[in-house]
């Protein structure tokens, strides 16, 4: 374990107080810790049933989106490009993007168009609405697919709102009022296929109608059957985003995915619930509870077996987990998540890192330090070269992200624990679930598994204990 | 193959740097030709795949008496799902492998992020080209401009690093808001005192991401090569040995590292590479070199017409993927010095490796010989690699580019068989009904593709330039007769739904 793990050194921070260090450098992103906008929107679009989504913009951007989509999830991955070049850049891209609707209509036999932005169109300026809608006119008898503009200039946020954006467009443009469905819409936020399959076995196993926005738990991770589908051939419907306007609720597992949920508040008057992402006991808890409150439900037998197993793992790895300090970086919602259920097993997530701007990460980080009587390091808005840094001041003996952070773990000599976006150096990230209970109790054995295989040597001693 | 081994003074073709950005409505020889006798190409076309009709004459199949290529060269269909990318990424992969740069893309984020770090160039010295570099630009910087951001970025990183170069890439939206590159890099060359080099690479410039090589081979003409200066320990050793440069080698997977030995055991010395496994000093001194040989002929010819134009070095086509294109270029190489003991070395380290090699793979070969394969690449190995599969008693099938330009289909079209189909610009759903048309034993491409062939139960084999197994030289063709033989023979593919089927009906 760490020197710094020393009561004392823990005691000289303030309990409960987040610490924003001052980073050591000022313009440059080195090793970044986001990706655009697009690449968030695009990923919300994969769980669309019979979606394409059209990227306007040069052909880099879907053909890199592609690349790193394909090799993390393992799966073909299909984005079709407006294919914007010199001539076309200079006389706006209206043609380009008129041209683009009508190959994939008539050449994808799509049910919808995503239609998103990117730094180049934002700033030639298209308007992509007006253009749409002339698209529409050009076919005025015709069945067309359902054509959603959604703005992300590459150049303001990160993908975390892209994906909000993506999934606010969706239900902007399509959902209407008509009769109660008496579903929960659910958004899950930008979370592997496993975890939404999670998530539907939750509902399931409580009863619950949902609409989930969106639903890549096929598209991505689909089984093997000699055959290759261009678009997503399950994943929510169209109808299904039309009839969000007449749940019951609308609960968002990702507080950086509920702008979709807020829009339906105000217009529709959809109530909005939101919290952490439902990972580990707590927020598991937190989750279990508002959906119960909102479908006036019991919790089943299974899933309080499920809750009393993880208990159960949790107490058969503290001693090893406490104490560990862990460094933690990815999506914010993420990140927040796992700060939390690794400090409800006693490690310190000492270093938390997301590259998205984000007020709403620090407040779930000043909540998780109180609850747990922490002052974790909070980047917030910085990349892993922030985040190295910091981890060579503040040492950890545990390191959770996505592959990128292999480095850092090599040149520390920390394992590193792949969570999160992109996965390309192992298998499986598709696969792998972290939210729910049953989830909880894999995550807690693989943490734990993890430091007895670095800190504890082949008869089970500690390595370095007097 | 002959010609694939063309010196350069045989080498006569004009220079098509120019043709590179103006070519989009000019439909190459081949394609004119074909207009004038529609009716046989639209019969073979439709004899291939069904896809949209401006996009018929992109596919075509080599008949004996006729050489001609497919159309090339011309703008994706807009909502096609393109395999291209941008000239960014043209321009990045041939100069990222320098390790001692930092690579600083100038632009939003993604256009970093979605990159960094993804070319499986390796390293024997400095790991700096790995580091993922970015202005970041946001909204106020598109407004206002991102010169100054820009300028105090690698002023910043000058000091975190203190690298021997960087460079600095144009992107999209850097060519709209008009930042001058070139003015913020002289400035703060000025400065750091450390070469800044800009690539003027804004990712729409062209459909074409060969725009984006020649770019960037355009970057270390003008800032780079002919910059070194020849110091005593140079002098000798150029006195001492023939010279030559290794150009369009990345390195990937280690490639170089199988291809280098061979090379020095000639009594050659290797003065730099272009650009695998470089430092910026070594590319400095490249203009001192006896002789350019060209690995990657897609990206680097120009780089070799150009240093032949200016420093008067001549070059030569090589190839280092197969036995036998290994053995003819180190032969062609050997020859070129006209120096009878390079020529005996070369006739050994031929004869020993080539024996060495044929033991090592007959036991991969008695599982390939047979199969046959498809290949749908982005370089230079839509032609390179056939007589390396027919040394393994493969066929390949069909073969194709994603950035091909007249002259690379020229190349492909005497190197294939009769009968092979040969596509440009290929989309994913092309490729998906090719795969299911022609069935072929295996495929060769990108990661992009990988899983669409998975899931047709076709086994894959990635030759793109993230792949982590080195596929060059007389090593590298035991790994690769290795790799190909896990891909095909493994027994996962006997529990693919219809085989399986299969083989319970039985």
């Amino acid at each position: 374990m760490n020197e710094s793990t020393d009561d004392c050194k823990i005691n000289s921070r303030v309990c409960g107080e987040i610490q924003n260090p001052i980073p050591n450098k000022h313009f440059a992103v080195i090793n970044p810790s986001k990706m655009c906008q697009p690449m968030g929107a695009v990923q919300a679009l994969l769980g669309v049933r019979g979606a394409m989504p059209l990227i306007h913009g040069s052909q880099g951007c879907s053909t890199y989106m592609r690349f790193q989509l394909c090799r993390h999830f393992r799966e073909p991955v299909n984005v079709s490009s407006t294919s914007m070049s010199e001539g076309t850049v200079v006389y706006g891209g209206e043609a380009n993007l008129l041209k683009a609707l009508e190959t994939i209509w008539k050449e994808y036999k799509v049910e919808i168009i995503g239609v998103t932005s990117s730094c180049l169109a934002e700033t030639v300026g298209d308007d992509m609405g007006l253009i749409i809608r002339k698209f529409r006119k050009k076919h005025p008898d015709e069945e067309l697919p359902s054509i959603v503009p959604i703005s992300t200039p590459s150049y303001s946020g990160s993908h975390v709102d892209g994906y909000d954006k993506a999934i606010k467009s969706l239900i902007e443009n399509l959902a209407y009022s008509t009769k109660p469905n008496g579903k929960i819409n659910l958004i899950t936020g930008n979370i592997s296929p496993a975890d939404i399959r999670e998530v539907k076995e939750i509902l399931e196993l409580l009863d619950i109608e949902s609409i989930i926005l969106t639903d890549s738990s096929e598209s991505l991770d689909a089984p093997h059957t000699d055959s290759v589908s261009f678009l997503p051939s399950e994943g929510t419907t169209v109808d299904e985003i039309k009839d969000t306007a007449n749940s019951k609720a609308t609960v968002s597992l990702s507080r950086h995915a509920d702008s979709g949920a807020k829009f339906l508040e105000k217009r529709f008057d959809i109530k909005s619930v939101s919290g952490f992402l439902p990972v580990g006991l707590q927020s598991m808890d937190g989750f279990i509870s508002s959906l119960c409150r909102l479908n006036e439900c019991e919790v089943p037998v299974k899933l309080e077996k499920e809750r009393g197993r993880l208990i159960d793992a949790m107490v058969d790895s503290h001693t090893y987990n406490y104490g560990r300090k862990v460094a933690i970086y990815g999506d914010p919602d993420v990140v927040a998540a796992l700060a939390r259920f690794t400090s409800e097993l006693g490690m310190i997530p000492s270093i938390v890192c997301t590259g998205a701007k984000s007020n709403r990460f620090i407040d779930d980080m000043k909540i998780v330090a109180e609850e747990s009587c922490s002052s974790p390091v909070v980047l917030e808005g910085c990349d892993l070269y922030d985040l190295h840094q910091q981890i060579k001041e503040n040492p950890v003996d545990l390191l959770i992200g996505n592959s990128y952070g292999a480095r850092i773990a090599k040149k520390e000599n920390i394992p590193l624990l792949r969570m999160g976006f992109p996965i390309y150096d192992r298998l499986g990230a598709q696969r792998m679930p972290i939210v729910g209970y049953k989830a909880g109790i894999g995550l807690v054995d693989m943490l734990a598994n993890t430091i007895l295989e670095n800190y504890y040597d082949e008869s089970g001693h500690e390595i370095g204990s007097e | 193959m002959q010609n694939a081994f063309k010196s350069s003074k045989n080498f006569e073709k004009s220079d098509n740097s120019k043709k590179i950005t103006n070519s989009s409505n000019q439909p190459n020889k081949s394609s004119a030709e074909a207009s004038t006798d529609k009716i046989i190409i639209d019969q073979v076309s439709e004899s291939i795949i069904k896809t949209l009709e401006s996009r018929l004459d992109h596919m075509c199949i080599k008949k004996s008496d006729d050489e001609r290529g497919p159309r090339c060269n011309t703008a994706s269909v807009p909502g096609i799902v393109t395999q291209r990318s941008c000239v960014y990424g043209g321009a990045r992969v041939v100069l990222m492998p320098i390790t001692d740069a930092i690579h600083l893309v100038h632009g939003p984020i993604g256009c970093a992020s979605c990159t960094w770090d993804i070319r499986g160039s390796r390293t024997s010295g400095d790991d700096l080209y790995k580091t993922g570099f970015s202005t970041n630009l946001e909204e106020k910087d598109i407004v206002f401009g991102g010169e100054k951001k820009l300028f105090n970025t690698i002023i910043e990183l000058n000091s975190l690093y203190q690298p021997s170069a960087v460079f600095v890439y144009s992107t999209c939206v850097v060519g709209l808001i008009g930042d001058d590159l070139k003015a913020v890099c002289r400035e703060s060359e000025k400065i750091t005192k450390c070469r800044v080099i800009p690539v003027q690479s804004e990712g729409f410039r062209s459909f074409n991401k060969s725009l984006g090589h020649q770019l960037a081979c355009d970057a270390m003409l003008d800032h780079l090569i002919g910059t070194g200066k020849l110091d005593d320990k140079l002098k000798s050793e150029i006195d001492a040995h023939p010279t030559l440069n290794i150009v369009g080698e990345f390195n990937v997977a280690g490639d170089l590292w199988a291809i280098k030995p061979l090379i020095e055991k000639m009594g050659i010395k290797v003065l730099s590479v272009l650009t695998g496994d470089s430092c910026v000093e070594d590319i400095a001194k490249a203009h001192y070199a006896d002789l350019n040989i060209v690995q990657c002929q897609k990206s680097s010819n120009y780089l070799a017409r150009q240093m032949e134009k200016k420093y008067k070095i001549p070059y030569l086509k090589v190839n280092f993927f197969g036995i036998g294109d290994t053995a003819k270029s180190l032969k062609i190489i050997s020859e070129f010095f006209q120096d009878p003991e390079i020529m005996e070395k070369a006739g050994e380290i031929i004869k020993t490796e080539i024996e060495t090699v044929r033991s090592k793979i007959s036991h991969y070969k008695k599982r390939l010989t047979g199969k046959r394969v498809a290949v749908y690449v982005g370089g230079n190995k839509a032609w390179s690699l056939i007589r390396a599969f027919e040394e393994l008693g493969m066929n390949v099938i069909m073969t194709g580019t994603q950035n091909g330009l007249p002259e690379d289909y020229e190349r492909i079209m005497e190197t294939v068989s009769e009968g092979t189909l040969v596509v440009d610009d290929a989309n994913s759903m092309e490729l998906s009904r090719l795969f299911q048309k022609y069935q072929p034993d295996l495929v060769i491409s990108g990661a992009k593709e990988k899983y669409m062939t998975h899931k047709l139960g076709i086994p894959f084999c990635d030759f793109n330039h993230d792949r982590i197994t080195s596929f060059a030289g007389f090593k590298g063709f035991i790994n690769f007769a290795k790799e190909l033989d896990r891909a095909v023979s493994s027994p996962v593919w006997k529990f693919t739904p219809k085989k399986y089927q299969g083989i319970q009906n039985e």
